[in-house]
């Protein structure tokens, strides 16, 4: 009998309509780093969220160092030792980063003499000392709002040896870092692990299991279909055992031609809505059969400089060219006509009305030019006849074809129907933001292909993506944004992945 | 009994008619709630029931007023039912906007008060001065909304407060002219409309008994077709449901939002402002100083219970103004305070604010039986279905 | 005169203030409230039943009464807040719409059940109101002797006091407890209080009762401080102006009691120069407009600068990622 420290035995969890985990056994090893590996939606999140305790299996049972368990809250998962850092931070945007940490398990001391109330000097103390202690840097008395990405995510980490959990559940941690944050990022789980933590690991990334996991459990469709040892097994099979089937690694990309200048931007600079410069006097053009892909780490610009050029936001400096066109300040509909198509970052809140149907959504550029409105009355066979047409030459499935709900479709249709509705605009620019973020290997791969198609036919293309993979694997010419900056504009050959990671944190010269 | 709960879950699911399903639950639970309160004070609640629909003019009372008979009691719900649904429309344009129009009691206080001091005292005839009642309402009632609208656009102000301090602003101001120059010496209210400027007829003979021609009625059944035509039919419409249902991507779209925002409010203002008239200058005939109707409330719990639709808030108004036409009667009749009408209102407020929850559980329950009836895992994985992430 | 103005706009700001920071508990803990206004006069309800009730039996103009009703009012505005804690945080109905709906049941309801319980206790009488006693006042030693500013320690209401150390008690659970840390984050990044094993539900539903019962307080004061009696006519539209006041003041306790104070002041000095220009009485009606009126001219200028909490408004998910 081997000692294991974590075991999940024939996990079934369904939700309504779908079944997420379906009779899943994984066993871990006391102080091993231990990977699962699978697709978006292949049940990853979803076990492990059971193991720390936020859901409830409906089948099977987990045991931790041997014992049988039953959470029913986190609460109860981090008593028994465990934590875990969310893809999404989990984190008070407004709270110091000491306040984040003890949140929860605040240290308890008494006001003038006699009222309890929570300890804050001790506890930044506390955390100075942690986060020293294991080479985290952090500053507690920072507010969590003025901190980048990756030290959001040393938080996450101090959070957890706080509570002094000696299980660690990272959930895609590497999405959104660089190259050399990333890097970072495996050298603390290395020596976390030396300090005799048991690691586990969620991931779609090959060449990260490969550099630090032990074993790997290869999840497809919320089946398990093998737990490997990485040292002894191949990328190529891992990645074959991950899709199901066999994928080919190199992308079918032909080399550029490029025609006139579609984009010209001068000089722009944007305030948020705090009147804070977020964008600052950016430079760049985009010619028609180009992909100019924008590199940056989350929240350095690259939004509103896409909200921008679509009109969402306004320039407060600089002019922004259509070809040839100054549209600096014209308004969204004016952009749309001149040849401007927007695929935004945030599909429900931005892209598409959960609420209206789909042949509703599909024309919300067109609904009210003829023939799908006259002389302001709406035409719905039209929408109907345009929805179809779209549904079957953009595979968009839905169930009860243009009637139905946005809100009943999963979340990879509802971006093939966004882009659908944009690339029939056959605009001259098309800017993608995050066009892949939460899509499986089958969508991502479609999506790519429907860019490069795009480019080919003779559109700008803007992608601005936070996966620097993305970005290597579709873009003609890369800018690197830093804090509202392009610090570089680089043909894309000439550039590694490691360099635009260096730009990408802000050093000058690479 | 679990089967009966199955059926109402189905009913209360289903894509079509499932927000009938919910209006009606709503409207059974709150008499339910009602039969309980008049029980708890030793009255029959069936009993009040008849007797609310007698004084609604639906029932024959016991007896009659010399020349009146059950035809004036159902004219004067109608005179009710006129400025309910122009109120509860007045609601439901600028809710599918996104927005509470909660200024609709303000409103038709303005308008009301506008259209008597101009028209209500001048020497106008009735084919001049009635039309000018109309056009005064509709004029004030959309002044005022687009003043909220344009608070709300430019300054960010929510319409919920915004609407509460003008509907005070307005009570005062109104309060203060008609005290210092209309008020009647005897009454203290403001003095009374003159007939030519009233929309309804009254003292009309039908069928051997006097009653009160509402002409709002058909003023407002008109424009509760023009409201579902413009929802349903018009790219107007469309995009007041697109910023209703989200503004950041109604603007993505390329909708003006904040003039859209201004016209639902304006739409709606105008809607208030005919209810106003119709209410003041038709129902009634002079305004109480300081007191804003209630009407302008009830309206908020006829849309909620029209499930926001211009038909169903014409069922809507039906009901709840039986309850407000038949308070009187059923107070005098069963000795009941005739503010319950006003708390059957509110439950009914209340369960309609609930709506969603009711089908919330019904999608659970079914949800559930479906799991149940679910064969075994590892055969229902199948190919097209979308993942969890 | 300036003292009447000192003295009538502190008695006007203090229950305002209170109530500001019921509503300030409730968004802060991510639960938008536009139901003051309903929580304050059920509240005032229920503390002005129990005056009703208690004064032939401890005898009239006995001052314990007011306490008593105070706490009576407590009580009944936590307890009639829960249908706005079920509805937002249970049933996850449109908050907008249960502040509202809420609003309108609480006047719907107190008026029935004043009417009905006034003919009960009464035998027989019908009226929609309950006549309180008056509540008697007091100088507050040393302080009243300063020049000017002593008014406002002067002919003071006992309720003064107690809402200042209500409000003294409510910023320290706010801002010094872990009860206090949890319903501010909850406010925010609810996940993030779930995730650290906090109870949102659960914490929003407390937060809101605390409202409720705050709300309750400041309407009892202006029941026995503007009218002493509790009509409808409670429902004047102040806990609007509470809220109006929590925005101007950032949705923090201290800069929201400075707002509150304006109010007061601006309401009773319009007042006052009402009364020395000599002007007959209905003119007082157009001073009345001026907090309202003063309300949006500063919705104007602060409403776009302010940062409500992020989560407000919204029913927390727990399966939402």
């Amino acid at each position: 009998m081997e000692d294991y420290i974590v075991e999940m035995r024939h996990i079934t969890k369904r939700f309504p309509g779908i079944v997420a985990n379906d009779d899943v056994t994984v066993q871990i090893r006391r102080g091993e780093v231990y990977a699962l590996l699978g697709e978006n939606g292949a049940g990853k999140s979803t076990l492990m969220s059971m193991l720390f305790g936020m859901y409830e299996p409906d089948r099977g049972e987990i045991r931790i160092r041997g014992e049988k368990v039953t959470f029913r809250s986190s609460n109860d998962a981090s008593a028994l030792g465990i934590g875990m850092v969310h893809q999404h931070f989990k984190l008070v945007d407004n709270y110091t980063v000491a306040e984040n940490i003890v949140l929860g398990r605040e240290p308890m001391g008494k006001m003038l003499g006699f009222l309890p109330c929570v300890d804050m000097k001790g506890a930044n103390r506390q955390i100075a000392e942690l986060s020293k202690r294991f080479g985290l840097e952090v500053n507690p008395t920072d507010r969590i709002e003025d901190l980048p990405v990756s030290v959001r995510q040393r938080v996450e980490i101090l959070k957890m040896l706080y509570r002094e959990a000696d299980i660690l559940i990272f959930d895609e941690p590497t999405a959104v870092l660089t190259p050399q944050e990333i890097d970072f990022l495996l050298k603390i789980i290395g020596e976390l692990r030396r300090g005799g933590k048991t690691i586990i690991l969620i991931t779609h990334k090959i060449e990260e299991i490969k550099k630090i996991a032990d074993r790997c459990a290869i999840l497809h469709r919320g089946k398990l279909v093998d737990v490997l040892d990485v040292a002894s097994t191949s990328s190529q099979v891992m990645a074959n055992m991950m899709v199901g089937r066999q994928v080919e690694f190199s992308s079918s990309k032909s080399a550029p031609h490029y025609r006139d200048t579609v984009l010209e931007v001068e000089h722009l600079t944007v305030r948020d809505a705090n009147k804070f410069e977020v964008v600052k006097d950016v430079s760049f053009r985009i010619r028609g059969g180009e992909i100019f892909a924008i590199a940056g780490v989350s929240g350095n610009g690259q939004g509103e400089l896409a909200d921008a050029i679509a009109g969402m936001l306004r320039a407060s400096g600089g002019t922004i060219r259509l070809n040839g066109a100054d549209i600096t300040d014209s308004s969204i509909r004016q952009r749309v006509e001149a040849g401007v198509s927007y695929i935004p970052e945030d599909r429900h809140g931005v892209g598409v009305f959960m609420d209206f149907d789909l042949s509703q959504n599909l024309a919300l550029r067109r609904y009210y030019r003829p023939p799908f409105a006259k002389k302001g009355i709406l035409d719905f066979d039209q929408f109907d006849g345009y929805a179809q047409r779209l549904i079957e030459e953009y595979d968009i499935r839905s169930g009860q074809g243009g009637r139905t709900s946005l809100r009943s479709m999963s979340g990879g249709n509802q971006q093939k129907a966004i882009i659908a509705r944009e690339i029939e605009q056959h605009a001259s620019l098309i800017i993608f933001v995050q066009p892949t973020r939460g899509l499986d290997i089958g969508a991502i791969e479609n999506i790519h292909r429907q860019i490069i198609a795009e480019r080919d036919k003779g559109a700008a293309v803007l992608l601005i993506s936070l996966e620097l993979d993305e970005i290597m694997e579709l873009a003609d010419t890369i800018g690197v944004i830093y804090n509202g900056q392009l610090l570089k504009i680089a043909e894309a050959s000439t550039m590694t992945s490691h360099d635009v990671g260096k730009y990408m944190m802000g050093v000058k010269e690479a | 009994m679990k089967k009966a709960i199955d059926k109402l879950a189905r009913a209360l699911d289903d894509h079509r008619w499932g927000s009938l399903w919910v209006s009606l639950l709503s409207i059974f639970l709150s008499l339910v709630c009602a039969s309980i309160i008049l029980l708890v004070m030793g009255k029959n609640p069936l009993a009040a029931f008849q007797s609310f629909l007698q004084g609604a003019g639906f029932w024959p009372k016991a007896s009659y007023g010399g020349g009146t008979g059950m035809l004036t009691d159902l004219f004067s719900f109608l005179n009710i039912l006129a400025p309910m649904i122009l109120a509860s429309l007045s609601f439901i344009v600028g809710f599918k906007a996104g927005l509470f129009n909660i200024g609709i009691s303000g409103q038709m206080l303005a308008s009301g008060y506008l259209a008597i001091s101009i028209v209500g005292y001048s020497q106008l005839n009735a084919v001049l001065a009635k039309p000018l009642v109309i056009l005064i309402g509709v004029a004030a009632g959309g002044l005022l909304g687009v003043f909220i609208g344009f608070l709300k656009y430019k300054f960010n102000i929510h319409e919920v407060v915004s609407t509460i301090m003008v509907n005070h602003i307005i009570n005062y101001l109104t309060g203060f002219f008609i005290n210092t120059y209309y008020a009647d010496p005897l009454t203290r209210t403001m003095k009374i409309c003159g007939s030519h400027a009233r929309l309804t007829w009254t003292n009309v003979q039908l069928a051997g008994v006097k009653c009160n021609v509402p002409l709002g009625l058909a003023l407002a059944l008109l424009a509760a077709f023009a409201v579902k035509f413009i929802f349903d039919k018009t790219v107007f419409g469309f995009e007041l449901r697109a910023v209703g249902q989200n503004p950041t991507c109604a603007r993505y779209t390329g909708i003006r939002v904040g003039s859209r925002i201004m016209a639902s409010m304006m739409l709606s203002g105008m809607l208030a402002g005919l209810a106003g008239v119709t209410y003041y200058c038709g129902c009634y005939n002079t305004i109480v100083p300081k007191v804003l109707p209630d009407l302008g409330y009830d309206a908020i719990a006829v849309a909620l219970l029209g499930n926001s639709s211009p038909i169903g808030a014409i069922f809507a108004a039906i009901l709840i103004s039986i309850f407000q036409t038949g308070s009187n009667y059923m107070s005098s009749s069963m000795g009941v305070a005739k503010e319950i009408a006003s708390l059957i209102t509110g439950i009914l407020l209340l369960f309609s604010a609930c709506g969603g929850f009711f089908r919330l559980m019904a999608r659970r329950r079914l949800d559930r039986a479906a799991d149940e009836a679910a064969p075994p895992a590892s055969e229902s994985g199948k190919e097209g279905a979308p993942h969890a992430g | 005169m300036l003292d009447k103005v000192f003295i009538d706009g502190l008695s006007f700001a203090a229950p305002l203030f209170i109530m500001a920071i019921g509503a300030i508990y409730s968004e802060k803990s991510g639960v938008t409230n536009l139901a003051i206004d309903g929580l304050q006069g059920f509240g005032a309800f229920v503390g002005a039943l129990a005056a009703v009730i208690l004064a032939p039996l401890m005898g009239e103009g006995n001052q314990a009464i007011i306490y008593i009703a105070m706490a009576a009012a407590f009580v009944g505005g936590g307890l009639y807040a829960c249908v706005h804690a079920l509805l937002c945080v249970k049933f996850r109905a449109n908050q907008v719409i249960s502040g509202v709906v809420v609003n309108i049941l609480a006047m719907s309801l107190t008026t029935f059940l004043t009417t009905a319980m006034n003919k009960a206790l009464t035998g027989g009488q019908s009226s929609n109101k309950f006549i309180l006693g008056i509540s008697s006042r007091f100088d507050f030693p040393v302080l009243c002797k300063i020049p000017v500013l002593g008014a406002l320690f002067r002919n003071m209401y006992p309720f003064e006091w107690i809402i200042l150390a209500i409000s003294v008690a409510a910023w320290y659970l706010m801002y010094k407890t872990r009860f206090g840390m949890h319903l501010r984050a909850c406010g925010e990044n609810p996940q993030a209080v779930d995730a650290a094993g906090g109870d949102v539900a659960r914490t929003r539903f407390v937060a809101v009762m605390l409202s409720g019962a705050l709300s309750g307080v400041g309407g009892m004061c202006f029941a026995y401080s503007i009218s002493a009696n509790f009509s409808p006519n409670i429902y004047m539209g102040y806990g609007y102006l509470a809220i109006a006041a929590m925005i101007f003041g950032n949705w923090n306790i201290l800069p929201t009691a400075a707002v509150c104070l304006f109010f007061g002041l601006a309401k009773s000095g319009g007042y006052q120069l009402c009364l020395r220009m000599g002007l007959p009485s209905n003119y007082s009606d157009l001073f009345m407009m001026l907090p309202y009126i003063l309300t949006l001219l500063l919705l104007a200028f602060f409403s776009k600068k302010n940062h409500p909490p992020a989560a407000a408004g919204e029913a927390y998910d727990k399966g939402k990622r």
